[in-house]
C-alpha cells in the first residue's frame, strides 16, 4: 500500500538533481505511505567497482557490524575505496571484479545488504520523505535516474529492511519499487529458488525484482520480462524497475493500482498520482496519460 | 468569477472559500490547482467552478447542482456521487469516473479510466474518447455515453442503465448484452452532444444487462420456524437443524440465505467472569447515579464527538432489512436513552433522521442511499469495511425486501435481489482508503466523526491500517455478530470471535504504541450489560448493540429476516406485515431494556470497586475455560463461573 514515482531524462550525458525531483515525488504523495520511503538512485558506474549499501544500524551495534563487513571484504579481496556510516546504513564502494552474485549471497552471512552496483545505491529508512531526505541527504544527489516509494506497512513491520525499494538480491544494479500484492508469491518463489536463487525477505517486491533479474540474465530484454511478468504474476500491482540504463513499468490487468505517466522528448516521470507530477512542474497542466490495464514498457537512457 | 490559488491556499481553506462563494452565489476559479485532491467537495450551490489545470482525486465529489470545468486532466472518481450539476473535464479521467452519480452529467473529453460509472444510479457519463476496463461495472442505472472504443468487459455485472459505445464494443462484461436502439434514443443523445458541444458523427451499439444474474435461480422457500435458540443448539448428530439444512439444499442446490447469527459454540464474554464477589452489587438505591458512565466518541482527532450517555450505541442495521416502523422504533429508544443510533446501509430517511438524536451515517460499496445531503444532517460518518457476521462479503437484500420505495432512496431497480458489492470502488487499499477518509472530512468541514466498521479478520493488520489512515474510531465487529441475510456457511465459519477481536486490537496498537490515537467500539453477540462491562474490562471504549435491541423490540429469532415476510412486522419491507410492528411501543420496551443495561453497567462497575466506568480494567476478569484463558491471557479459574451466572440471573429478574 504505497505511493510510487520515478524519473529518468532521456539524455543523461549530463548529471541532474535525480535526489531533490524524486523527494518532491514523493512529498506530493506522502498521504499514501506514512511509514516508510526509500530511493534507488543511479550515479555514473564505474568500471569493475561496486557500490555497496548494507543496513548496520547504529552505536555499538554498527561499530561490530562495520568490522564483519570489512573482514569479509578482506577475505573476498575487495578493497576499500571510500566508506561513510550514515544512519542506519554503511556506504562502502570496493574494487571487484569477481561473480556478483556468490559475492552478494556471501555478504549476506555478514551484514544485512541494501544495494549493490555499479552505479546503484538504495537509501531507505523509516520516516517520510523529508525525514529520510533529512538523515541522508538525498537531494543533493545528482544521477541519471532513479525511483522512488513511499510505504504504509499493512501486513509486516514498519522497519528499514521492509521499506523500497527492493535490491534484485544477487543481481547488480536492478531496482523495484511496487505497489500492490502479489498473490501467487510462494508458488512464484518456490520457482525461483529451484532455479538457485535466494531471497533475504517475505516481502512480495524483492520477488518481482528477482523475477525481472533471473529473465534479465538470461539474456532477455527488461521490456520482454515486464511482458512475461504481467502472465506469470498473479494479482494487483503497478510497478516500476530500473536498471544501469533503463526504467519501466508494469501494471496488472484489473486495473486496481493507479499510475500515471509524463513523457516528453527530455524525460519520462511516472508516479502513483498526478499531484506528484506536478510538483516537478508547479502552475502546469501537464499532458499525462494513465497506462491500460495489463500493459507494460520501457525507456532507456542516451549517453 | 473570484480567484482562489491553491499555490497559496491549502484545500482545505479552498473548500471553505469554495463554499462561501456557494452560499454567496459567486462562481469561482481555481488557480494553481496542480492536480491536488478534493477540489470542490461537498459542494451544494449551483455556482460555476473552473480549475485552471488539474485536479486531482475526487474533483467535484459529494456535491450538488454546480458546475464544474476543469481545463486538463482529472484523477481518480470524478464527480464521486454527484446529485446533479455538472463537470466537463478538457483531458483525461483516471478511474471511476462518475462513480456512483445519482443525476450528474460529467463529459470527459480525452479517455477516461477503467471501471467508469460503477455503481452509478442516474445521470450521465459521456466520454470523447476511448473507455478502458469495465466501464459501467455495476451500475444500477443512468446512461454512459462512450465515443471511443468500450474497453475490455463493457457493462460488467450491471443492474440496469444503459450504456452506448460509438467505436468498437471490445468484449462485453458478464451479464451484458448487445441491444437495439430506438431514434428518440439517439436523438437524445445527440441533443445531450450537441449541448455540450461534442461533434458525431458515427452510430452506436447499445449495451444492457441481460437478466441472468439479478435473482437467484431458485428462491429458498419458507421453513416451519426452528428458532435460533434450538438451531443453534448442541444436541445431537442428526438434529432439527442439520435435517432443515440438508433438506434445503436439496431444494435449492446452493448455499443457503438466512439471517441472525453464528449458531456454533465460540469462546465468548460469557466464557469470562468477574475476579470478585459481586452477590451485594446493585443492592443500593439510585445506583445509576453513583456511577459516571457518560462517554465520547469520535472526538479525538478534533470533530465534535458523539455524546453518550453510557458506553453504549445502536449497532449498524439498514432500513431495508429492517422495516421503516423498526428504525423508528430504535431511533426513538436511542433518543430516550440517549445514546446513538446508526443507519446501517441504505441510506437515511427522513422518519430516521427526526427519530434519532445522533445518528451515524454509513457509507457502503454500493452507495446505495449515500449523499451530502444526509451526511450534512448526520452525527458521524462511517466507512464500512466489513461486518463479523459475513466478513469479506456485501449485504444481500432479497427480491421480496426491495420494494419500489426502498429501491428509490437506494437508487437502485426495484424487485432485483440485491447482492451488495463487497468492495467500495474507489477503496481498494489502504492508500486509497486515506483519500477517502480525507474527502469525507472535507466535504463536511471535519465537522463529524469518521468511523471504520471492522468485521473480524485479520484485526491485526487492519487495526493498524485504521489507525495510520486517521479514524476517529473502530466499530470492530466479531463472527458472533448477526446479519439480515447472509450465506449460512459464512455466517457460521469465517472470522474469528469477538472476544479473540478485542484482544488482537490492543495487542496491534500497542505494538505501535498507538492505542490512544483510535478508540474502539466492541460489537458482536453482547447481549447485556454484563457482557458490556466485561468488553470495558477488556479495553473497549464502548460497545454497540444491535440483536439484543432487535429482540427487546419483539423479535421472535425464527432467523427468516432475508424471506422478507417477518411476523413481528420487523424485518420486513411488506405494509401488511410492518402494519402489525408499533413502533411508539416498541420504542418504550427497546429504552427500557436500555436502562437495564445502564442499570447492569452501574450495579457491576459500582460493585467492583469503582464510581466511573473508566476505572474497569482487565485486572477484574478471569477466564472460565482454557480456550477464553488463552485467547485473552487472563488467569484460568473456573471456580468463578457459578458467581457469573447467578449476576445474570439476578439482573435479568
Amino acid at each position: 500500500m504505497c505511493g510510487i514515482a520515478g524519473i529518468m531524462l532521456k539524455d543523461s550525458s549530463e548529471p541532474f538533481n535525480t535526489g531533490e525531483a524524486l523527494v518532491n515525488m514523493l512529498n506530493g504523495c506522502q498521504h499514501r505511505g506514512p511509514d516508510s520511503t526509500g530511493f534507488a538512485l543511479y550515479g555514473q558506474a564505474q568500471e569493475n567497482k561496486l557500490k555497496l549499501r548494507l543496513f548496520v544500524g547504529q552505536g555499538k551495534e554498527a561499530d561490530t557490524a562495520i568490522n564483519r563487513i570489512k573482514k569479509f571484504l578482506q577475505e573476498q579481496g575487495a578493497t576499500i575505496v571510500d566508506d561513510e556510516h550514515v544512519g542506519e546504513a554503511y556506504r562502502v564502494t570496493v574494487n571487484f571484479s569477481g561473480d556478483i552474485q556468490k559475492f552478494s549471497y556471501a555478504l549476506e552471512h555478514a551484514a544485512k545488504v541494501v544495494s549493490i552496483g555499479n552505479s546503484l545505491e538504495i537509501i531507505k529508512d523509516v520516516g517520510s520523505a523529508e525525514d529520510v531526505d533529512g538523515r541522508y541527504n538525498i537531494h543533493n544527489y545528482r544521477g541519471s535516474h532513479g525511483l522512488g516509494h513511499v510505504r504504509l506497512a499493512t501486513e509486516s513491520d514498519v522497519k528499514p529492511e521492509a521499506a523500497h525499494p527492493f535490491w534484485a538480491t544477487g543481481f547488480a544494479d536492478v531496482a523495484i519499487v511496487h505497489n500492490g500484492q502479489i498473490t501467487n508469491y510462494w508458488k512464484m518463489r518456490r520457482r525461483l529458488e529451484q532455479r538457485g536463487y535466494e531471497f533475504r525477505t517475505d516481502n512480495d517486491s524483492e520477488l518481482i525484482a528477482v523475477y525481472l533479474a533471473d529473465k534479465l540474465s538470461q539474456g532477455i530484454a527488461l521490456k520482454e520480462a515486464l511482458k512475461t511478468s504481467i502472465d506469470d504474476l498473479d494479482g494487483t500491482f503497478s510497478f516500476l524497475v530500473s536498471t544501469k540504463d533503463e526504467i519501466g513499468y508494469a501494471k496488472d490487468r484489473l486495473a486496481v493500482k493507479p499510475m500515471v505517466m509524463y513523457e516528453t522528448d527530455d524525460l519520462v516521470a511516472v508516479a502513483s498520482e498526478e499531484v506528484s507530477l506536478n510538483k516537478l512542474f508547479p502552475g502546469q497542466a501537464l499532458n499525462t496519460k494513465e497506462p491500460p490495464p495489463g500493459t507494460y514498457n520501457t525507456w532507456s537512457r542516451s549517453t | 468569477m473570484v480567484p482562489i490559488d491553491l499555490g497559496k491556499t491549502s484545500v482545505r481553506e479552498g473548500n471553505e472559500q469554495i463554499r462561501q462563494h456557494g452560499q454567496n452565489g459567486e462562481d469561482v476559479e481555481i488557480i494553481n490547482p496542480d492536480a491536488r485532491h478534493h477540489i470542490g467537495v461537498g459542494l451544494v450551490h449551483p455556482i460555476t467552478v473552473k480549475v485552471h489545470g488539474s485536479a486531482g482525486y475526487f474533483c467535484a465529489g459529494l456535491s450538488d447542482s454546480a458546475r464544474f470545468e476543469v481545463e486538463s486532466n482529472v484523477g481518480w472518481g470524478v464527480g464521486d456521487n454527484m446529485y446533479s450539476g455538472s463537470v466537463i473535464v478538457g483531458g483525461n479521467a483516471g478511474a471511476i469516473p462518475g462513480v456512483a452519480i445519482r443525476g450528474a452529467e460529467i463529459v470527459i473529453h480525452g479517455n477516461m479510466g477503467s471501471r467508469a460509472g460503477q455503481v452509478m444510479k442516474a445521470g450521465t457519463l459521456c466520454c470523447a474518447g476511448n473507455a478502458n476496463f469495465m466501464a459501467g461495472y455495476m451500475m444500477y442505472g443512468g446512461r454512459i455515453i462512450i465515443l471511443g472504443d468500450s474497453g475490455e468487459k463493457v457493462g460488467e455485472d450491471m443492474s440496469a442503465g444503459e450504456i452506448f459505445v460509438g467505436g468498437k464494443v471490445e468484449d462485453l462484461g458478464s451479464d451484458a448484452e448487445l441491444t437495439d436502439i430506438d431514434s428518440a434514443e439517439i436523438e437524445e443523445i445527440m441533443e445531450f452532444l450537441d449541448r455540450y458541444e461534442i461533434p458525431f458523427k458515427g452510430s452506436f451499439q447499445k449495451v444492457v444487462n441481460a437478466g441472468k444474474k439479478l435473482r437467484y435461480a431458485t428462491s429458498e422457500q419458507q421453513m416451519r420456524s426452528i428458532p435460533f435458540f434450538t438451531f443453534s443448539g448442541t444436541s445431537d448428530y442428526w438434529n432439527p437443524k442439520i435435517q432443515e439444512d440438508l433438506y434445503i439444499k436439496s431444494q435449492i442446490g446452493r448455499y443457503r440465505i438466512r439471517g441472525y447469527g453464528g449458531a456454533r459454540p465460540l469462546p465468548h464474554l460469557s466464557d469470562l467472569a468477574f475476579k470478585k464477589d459481586l452477590s451485594a452489587a446493585g443492592n443500593e438505591n439510585n445506583i445509576v447515579s453513583k456511577v459516571k458512565m457518560s462517554t465520547e466518541i469520535g472526538g479525538i482527532n478534533g470533530a465534535n464527538p458523539l455524546k453518550l450517555s453510557m458506553p453504549v450505541m445502536i449497532a449498524p442495521m439498514s432500513y431495508g432489512a429492517l422495516s421503516a416502523s423498526t428504525k423508528r422504533a430504535i431511533g426513538l429508544a436511542s433518543t430516550m436513552s440517549d445514546i446513538a443510533e446508526n443507519t446501517g446501509e441504505g441510506g437515511m430517511s427522513d422518519a430516521q433522521r427526526g427519530a434519532a438524536k445522533q445518528l451515524i451515517f454509513q457509507m457502503l460499496g454500493g452507495r446505495l442511499g449515500w449523499n451530502i445531503h444526509d451526511m450534512n444532517r448526520a452525527d458521524g460518518l462511517e466507512i464500512y469495511i466489513s461486518q463479523g457476521a459475513k466478513p469479506g462479503l456485501g449485504g444481500q437484500l432479497m427480491a421480496k425486501k426491495v420494494t419500489p420505495e426502498l429501491a428509490k432512496i437506494r437508487g437502485i431497480p426495484a424487485g432485483i435481489d440485491l447482492r451488495s458489492p463487497s468492495r467500495h470502488p474507489d477503496i481498494l487499499g489502504a492508500d486509497d482508503l486515506v483519500i477517502k477518509v480525507e474527502e469525507l472530512r472535507e466535504a463536511t468541514g471535519y465537522r463529524l466523526p469518521v468511523s471504520i466498521k471492522l468485521g473480524a479478520g485479520r484485526v491485526r493488520d487492519d487495526i493498524k491500517i485504521a489507525v495510520k489512515d486517521g479514524f476517529d474510531f473502530v466499530e470492530l465487529d466479531g463472527m458472533q455478530g448477526s446479519t439480515g441475510a447472509g450465506s449460512a456457511e459464512v455466517i457460521d465459519y469465517v472470522g474469528i470471535p469477538t472476544l479473540s477481536a478485542i484482544i488482537e486490537a490492543l495487542d496491534a496498537l500497542e505494538e505501535i504504541g498507538r492505542r490512544q490515537d483510535i478508540q474502539i467500539v466492541l460489537m458482536g453477540g453482547i447481549r447485556d450489560g454484563v457482557d458490556a462491562v466485561k468488553a470495558l474490562c477488556l479495553g473497549a471504549d464502548a460497545v454497540a448493540l444491535g440483536t439484543s435491541t432487535i429482540i427487546a423490540g419483539g423479535c421472535i429469532a425464527c432467523m427468516q429476516c432475508h424471506v422478507g415476510q417477518c411476523v413481528t412486522g420487523i424485518a420486513t419491507q411488506d405494509p401488511e406485515h410492518e402494519k402489525r410492528y408499533e413502533p411508539e411501543v416498541e420504542a418504550k420496551n427497546i429504552h427500557r431494556f436500555l436502562e437495564s443495561v445502564r442499570w447492569q453497567i452501574a450495579a457491576i462497575t459500582n460493585g467492583l470497586g469503582y464510581n466511573d466506568v473508566s476505572q474497569l480494567s482487565r485486572d477484574d476478569l478471569v477466564a472460565l475455560t482454557p480456550e477464553a484463558a488463552a485467547i485473552t491471557g487472563l488467569p484460568y479459574e473456573p471456580q468463578y463461573g457459578d458467581a457469573d451466572l447467578d449476576i445474570h440471573v439476578r439482573s435479568v429478574v
